[in-house]
């Protein structure tokens, strides 16, 4: 069934790949089978729950909707690539602990993610923007409300640390 | 305190059932049928078998032999379609590859010819004098039930329970009333749409089988694949691996015993994992028509109700039976003082989805009637909302009725918490209402029997063995709260051991909001064990003449001598090491005298207020305020407490406003798929959520505990409701309430819902 292949070489969280695709391969397949990343979870396969979003140079993006060859010479963060080479976690991911702003975490990487490229583009967001962009994932435990207090309290940290 | 597991969440290394793969593991795909009722003359499945990825395809042929059929209380549900299909997606045939893609690819080449008959949509259709029958049904059966209870079993056609509970003399009561009301309610069913889908590998081994999945009911799960493939519940190891939310959709035996029949067939282990659209044809809330006739005085004081909670229960069983026992038993009456309460439980089978668990499990549906109903009445009587409820509402250590668990909780503290909050007795600007509720539903479960072990480390580590699941509601947190408190050692010290039935002691299921005081009440019980050997240890090693053995801070003391858990081990079992272990076992007993079978392990209030806006022209309404309020007992895990209400509360205003399946003409799901069906996002969120734990301390759990996990959702889209009908003076008997709803009734004062 696999008639076709392309070889593709990206970043992946820091770190250069290559692999041999079938050119029907899903990239939320291609990060969790081939690479193991168990953070980029499985949710909807139809792009509307938001849990296997990843970041494709620095822009969110739901693995389920693209093909593993579009991410050929680009950049992919997921949620492994947020944390210091030290194992020390991103501050919306400490904000998220803080805010204790999950229940199963099965949003949770896509949330943090969300979260992470809306403050490198915009470190003061109002209320509105968080809103807007962190609808773009959904979060079935209801946990709504602690997760936009802990992407403005990463918002205030982050500003706080430049 | 951060659980080590609430790190591996944030970091995305958390794994569910759904990452879980074993070596040499094949896939499987099911063939749905696209017909809500029809007979099933032929497959053919040649097409399938002949793709070499393909290694073997099920059909109900290969039932035989077993005994295929799921269900709690009734079991009327097959593993596959056997003879004929119930409902639009029913699955008929399995096909297990090499690969997804390739079971998915052949799956659709399996050829099914039928005999389509007549669909059974609506509640409606199935009780019409000339509705076909979806089941040759017996004739109905009587069951025995306790105090003055009864239950049918099949007691007309389509019909597949009723249940009927009567205390008091309601006819006196009504005839004597100096008002009596009549309303109907009609309430939509949602899906649960966990983000993590329900998902099983199963291994067959010729001996025995193991299976590994994300059901809540390890333990029951167990006995009934032991039923169906007529092995020993000792040969069946399960593995309740942490679930990604459930919601209800994870409980009770669901596709787990049809993977491993093909295990069986493929001689190799098999993973079946359910899309999100699959989910949505896999269970449903219950729909509901609710009828309430609710007889007041003349000053205001409640006398009896009677109540009928009609369901919708879908094609088979499934839970149906104790959702409409318990909805019409102890959701129906809600938190009031009666003279005379007569409720009666229905189950009507449909062609449609089944429908099962749900968070709140019938308590949402009777409470929104009920709770709608109460404030209609206010109206009516020109009495104050808050007021009248105040006025009725049951006082703590009062029994609902003789026999019952008396009130656990300080109603008329919980509905002033959220009242005071939302500022009741404050003015309201044009366009704006405000409503309260207070939802009820019982806790604990049936008859119930929790067990759990603690182990003790020598490095004074401690590691817990509970069949209480993971499905996110943070059973690791409350866990290690109680054995930290007990043994005084370091929470983050405390593990939740993943459930495996061959070595987790066993447990009735993770239901009914049982976590924190039933199950919690176990360990707690087992780490007393734990302490009280290791007193009984230092006793026997600290040769000291005179004192008793001390326990603090992580430290035994007799007399002058103080040890460390690991100098006590080591002078005890020297240097090899060893480990402590405790049982603790906690029940709610089996009582033949009440009605369910066992009276209720705890009360689960609910207390919500909401401020809501609405566009007079649009018919728009936004939930500007939400408080919600739920009695914990005794908070062991605050944070959690929090997020369970906060997470019911969104789930209630969904349901209020956003979420319902709808259904085609037929009975075919019209926005079965996740971009079709709306669920709330965080645009949808009030400006201001306020929750509210409240600690009454009277619950049976550690220091008072009751579990609070399903509170929320019980009266959350009443106070929206009852906000919307403050907001535009009409009365709103449906769900979800639609903008076209609100701007057909808005303004006027009489003005009735359409539809």
């Amino acid at each position: 069934m696999i008639d076709q292949t392309e070889r593709i070489a990206f970043d992946l969280d820091g770190r250069p790949v290559a692999a041999t695709v079938a050119t029907n391969r899903l990239l939320i397949d291609l990060l969790r089978e081939e690479f193991g990343l168990l953070g980029v979870r499985a949710g909807c396969d139809g792009g509307v729950c938001g849990a296997c979003t990843v970041l494709i140079d620095g822009v969110p993006a739901t693995a389920c909707l693209m093909l593993a060859v579009e991410v050929d010479g680009r950049r992919i963060t997921t949620i492994r690539g947020l944390e210091c080479a030290d194992g020390h976690l991103h501050p919306v991911q400490r904000a998220f602990l803080e805010e204790r702003a999950f229940q199963c975490g099965s949003c949770t990487p896509g949330m943090v993610l969300l979260a992470s490229a809306l403050l490198a583009e915009n470190p003061d967001p109002d209320e509105e923007t968080i809103r807007a962009w962190m609808s773009a994932a959904l979060c079935r435990c209801g946990g709504g409300g602690a997760i936009l207090r802990a992407v403005r309290r990463a918002a205030a940290v982050m500003r706080e640390a430049r | 305190m951060t659980a080590a597991n609430d790190i591996a969440r944030v970091r995305g290394s958390f794994a569910y059932a759904i990452d879980f793969a074993l070596p040499g593991m094949l896939h499987a795909v099911l063939v749905r049928s696209p017909h809500p009722h029809a007979e099933i003359l032929a497959i053919d499945a040649a097409a399938a078998r002949v793709d070499p990825d393909v290694v073997a395809v099920a059909t109900a042929d290969d039932l035989a032999g077993l005994d295929p059929w799921q269900g709690v209380v009734v079991r009327d549900q097959p593993l596959l379609a056997i003879g004929k299909v119930r409902h639009a997606g029913e699955p008929v045939a399995a096909v297990v590859a090499r690969h997804p893609a390739a079971a998915a690819r052949a799956a659709g080449r399996v050829v099914v010819r039928w005999r389509v008959l007549p669909p059974v949509p609506t509640i409606a259709a199935a009780l019409a004098p000339d509705a076909p029958a979806l089941f040759d049904q017996g004739p109905p059966q009587r069951f025995p039930k306790g105090s003055g209870a009864e239950a049918w079993r099949e007691p007309a056609r389509n019909v597949l329970w009723r249940f009927r509970f009567r205390t008091g003399d309601p006819e006196a009561l009504f005839g004597r009333a100096a008002h009596v009301f009549t309303d109907t309610y009609r309430f939509p069913r949602m899906s649960h749409l966990p983000i993590e889908p329900l998902c099983a590998v199963a291994r067959w081994d010729g001996m025995g089988a193991e299976v590994w999945c994300n059901n809540q009911d390890p333990f029951l799960l167990r006995t009934d694949l032991a039923r169906i493939f007529s092995l020993p519940e000792a040969s069946i190891r399960v593995h309740a691996l942490p679930a990604g939310a459930g919601f209800g959709a994870k409980s009770y035996p669901k596709h787990e015993a049809l993977t491993l029949l093909l295990s069986r067939l493929a001689r190799s282990p098999v993973r079946l994992a359910l899309t999100w659209d699959e989910m949505m044809l896999t269970l449903s809330q219950h729909a509901a028509e609710v009828t309430l006739t609710t007889a007041v005085s003349a000053d205001g004081t409640l006398l009896a109700r009677r109540g009928l909670l009609r369901l919708d229960g879908g094609a088979y069983a499934d839970a149906s039976v104790i959702v409409c026992e318990k909805g019409a038993y102890r959701s129906l009456p809600g938190p009031y003082r009666w003279q005379a309460v007569e409720s009666v439980g229905e189950v009507v089978r449909t062609s449609t989805i089944p429908a099962g668990s749900f968070r709140g499990f019938g308590g949402p549906q009777a409470c929104f009637a009920g709770e709608r109903q109460i404030d209609a009445i206010a109206r009516r009587l020109r009495l104050d909302p808050v007021e009248f409820r105040k006025r009725n509402l049951l006082r703590p250590g009062e029994e609902p009725w003789p026999g019952e668990t008396p009130m656990d909780s300080d109603l008329e503290d919980g509905l002033a918490a959220v009242a005071g909050r939302i500022g009741w007795r404050g003015s309201r600007a044009p366009g704006r209402g405000r409503g309260v509720a207070v939802g009820m539903k019982d806790g604990g479960g049936f008859s119930r029997r929790s067990l759990a072990v603690v182990k003790l480390a020598r490095d004074g580590s401690a590691l817990v063995l509970s069949g209480i699941a993971d499905l996110g509601q943070g059973p690791e947190r409350v866990a290690a709260v109680i054995v930290s408190e007990v043994l005084g050692i370091d929470p983050a010290r405390v593990r939740l051991a993943p459930i495996d039935t061959d070595r987790t002691p066993h447990d009735q299921g993770t239901h009914a909001s049982v976590g924190a005081a039933m199950v919690g009440l176990a360990i707690r019980r087992a780490v007393e064990a734990v302490r009280a050997r290791l007193i009984a240890l230092a006793a026997e090693v600290i040769d000291e003449a005179s004192g008793d053995v001390v326990f603090e801070a992580g430290m035994i003391r007799r007399g002058n001598v103080s040890l460390s858990v690991p100098a006590l081990f080591d002078r005890a079992f020297g240097a090899q090491g060893s480990e402590l272990i405790g049982e603790g076992e906690a029940r709610n007993p089996f009582d033949a005298e009440a009605p369910l079978g066992a009276r209720c392990g705890f009360w689960m209030p609910s207390f919500a207020a909401a401020e809501v806006s609405v566009d007079a022209d649009t018919g728009r309404v936004a939930v500007e305020r939400l408080v919600v309020a739920g009695d914990a007992g005794h908070a062991l895990d605050p944070e959690g407490c929090r997020a369970q209400t906060e997470g019911g509360a969104v789930q209630g205003l969904a349901q209020a406003l956003i979420e319902a399946l709808v259904f085609d003409d037929e009975g075919r799901l019209a926005n079965g798929t996740p971009l079709a069906y709306r669920m709330p996002s965080v645009l949808d969120l009030p400006r201001e959520v306020a929750t509210i734990t409240l600690e009454h301390g009277l619950g049976p759990g550690p220091h008072g505990a009751k579990g609070l996990g399903e509170h929320a959702i019980l009266a959350v889209a009443a106070a929206i409701a009852n906000a919307v009908a403050d907001a535009t003076g009409a009365e709103y008997s449906t769900l979800p309430i639609t903008p076209e709803d609100v701007a057909a009734t808005s303004g006027s004062a009489d003005g009735v819902q359409a539809g």
